[in-house]
């Protein structure tokens, strides 16, 4: 392994060389005439980017699409990890529900969200609750996996350990299991995420929600209108997100639990 | 005359996938501040008596802890497991001996922080209040569960071969402060091991259990503490205990 600095040295050069070869394609036109719509220089992304959020489209910031896309988000994830546990919870106390949810967990971890969508198109209609739904699909499964493998493999002396000071129950689910899975609930938690995400998005441009316009559809618009300059501006965004999400909140949601505890898997 | 903290009687154990008796009608009375150590070999009970009287078996019979009949697992009997995962990783050594306590409704934080401290102190661990579990050896490990149970002042503390992981060096230490711990409580223990000369340098009262908790000595301590190889009696008495587990293997 490299040191921390050269790395850091070697990862910057990189970039750098990266932003200087396009911008050399750029200006030279190196795929013919129309080779600036495929690659537009750097100013002209960063001036694109500056319009997405200024001008946007359809009168609308790309704030307002990133919202949009969040807001849905937001509500999926959490709608879809409360269930997990609920389920994961009465499978713990119920043989016969775990038998079932286990199954079903399996197969429906197995089933991409998109797939899901015409079906789910036909039922819903094309409205922002299809979505969330595609969001919760998205979570629920790995989340109540690693929920399920999590309660399971923890050291059972744990529980033993608890009960025998007094936790029972609601106090023993929260006092010993939730703390004692921690690992696995944000790698069911980073799973989920992962896909949600990628889900929304492709959704998003795929069936385009008017009445709740996001970031997939956004991109889409700019595409079909050849603001190639825009699409560029508008993936930084979307890495940004990706990159605030997963090391901005995931690293340090893991910096303050499991690798503090030395529990990282 | 001292009374009678921890009393079993009539206790038969079946697990129940295999249909072996494990324990056949055991009955047993340990007085308040008595150290029994409990010698036996393996797979004789001793482990499963310890867990019965803990309350995370079912068994038949009855267990009476200070005058009531319990059955589920509380902080009156409290569990210090060989296995050194017993502590909860993600709270640090004084948390891990605190949250019982908040558990059993002590709110006053000043009351926490002195009882933490001092125990953390009796259990030679000043010092080491903000570790992590996985920062601590194994020996240290153990001195937690100690203190825990000290903390909660727990009626009767079970161990179950509680230092039979340990390097012989860190044994013979801890073996030390536990008896210097044991003199200055109230508490009672009921110690499980291995190591005749462990039970014999710990224990007020030795029990040597043969197949199904069949009780085959029981007798005080002669040897007066601290007890090394070389107290007058060591000897006899050592030969003694260990007939009795030979013959028991039989
Ligand atoms: N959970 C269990 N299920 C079935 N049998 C068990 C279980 N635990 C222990 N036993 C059996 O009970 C007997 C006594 O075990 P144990 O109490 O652990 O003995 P010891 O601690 O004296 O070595 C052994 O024969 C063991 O195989
Ligand atoms: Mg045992």
């Amino acid at each position: 392994m490299m040191n921390r600095k050269k790395a850091l040295i070697a990862k910057a050069l990189f970039l750098l060389a990266f932003v200087i070869i396009w911008e050399i394609v750029a200006k030279r036109n190196v795929f013919g005439s129309n080779s600036q719509i495929v690659f537009p220089t750097i100013e002209t992304i960063a001036k694109a980017f500056v319009r997405n959020f200024k001008v946007g489209y359809a009168g609308i910031s790309l704030w307002k699409y990133i919202l949009n896309s969040m807001e849905l988000l937001l509500i999926g994830l959490f709608l879809g990890i409360f269930l997990a546990f609920v389920f994961s919870a009465i499978s713990m106390i119920n043989p016969t529900f775990y038998e079932i949810y286990n199954m079903l967990v399996s197969i429906c971890d197995l089933l991409p969200g998109v797939a899901l969508l015409p079906v789910v198109i036909i039922i819903f209609g094309i409205h922002r609750s299809v979505i969330v739904f595609l969001v919760i699909h998205s979570v629920i499964w790995p989340m109540s996996r690693n929920l399920l493998d999590g309660f399971h493999s923890f050291p059972q002396i744990y529980i033993e350990a608890g009960m025998n000071i007094g936790l029972r129950g609601k106090s023993l689910l929260t006092g010993v299991y939730l703390p004692a899975t921690t690992a696995y609930i944000l790698s069911g938690l980073k799973v989920g995420w992962a896909r949600a995400w990628r889900g929304l998005l492709s959704a998003e441009m795929i069936f385009g929600i008017a009445s709740s316009p996001g970031i997939g559809l956004f991109i889409n618009q700019m595409r079909t209108n050849l603001n190639n300059a825009e699409v560029y501006a508008t993936l930084i965004v979307i890495i940004i997100i990706g990159v605030i999400v997963q090391y901005g909140i995931i690293d340090t949601i893991e910096k303050h639990t499991i690798k503090k505890w030395g529990m990282s898997k | 005359m001292s009374k009678t903290i921890l009393s079993v009687r009539n206790l038969n154990k079946v697990y129940q996938d295999d249909k072996s008796v494990i324990l056949e009608n055991v009955n047993l009375d340990v007085e308040e501040r008595e150290f029994l150590t409990i010698l036996g070999p393996s797979g004789c009970g001793k482990t499963t008596l310890l867990r019965c009287i803990a309350g995370f078996e079912d068994y038949t019979g009855t267990v009476t802890t200070d005058g009531k009949v319990t059955k589920d697992p509380d902080v009156d009997r409290f569990m210090v497991f060989q296995d050194f995962n017993q502590l909860f990783p993600w709270k640090t050594v004084k948390k891990n001996i605190q949250y019982p306590l908040r558990i059993q409704g002590l709110k006053d934080k000043d009351e926490l922080e002195r009882i933490a401290n001092e125990t953390i102190a009796s259990v030679g661990l000043k010092g080491y209040e903000n570790y992590y579990p996985y920062q601590l050896s194994g020996g240290m490990k153990q001195r937690v569960a100690i203190a825990k149970a000290l903390a909660l002042k727990s009626k009767i503390i079970l161990m179950d071969e509680p230092f039979a992981a340990l390097d012989a060096m860190t044994r013979t230490r801890l073996q030390k402060e536990l008896l210097n711990i044991s003199k200055k409580t109230d508490c009672t223990f009921m110690f499980v091991t291995h190591n005749i000369q462990e039970a014999i340098i710990l224990g007020t009262r030795i029990l040597v259990f043969g197949d199904g908790g069949k009780i085959l000595v029981d007798e005080k301590n002669p040897l007066a503490k601290p007890v090394s190889p070389s107290s007058e009696g060591y000897g006899e008495f050592w030969d003694r205990l260990h007939s009795a587990l030979y013959q028991s293997d039989n």
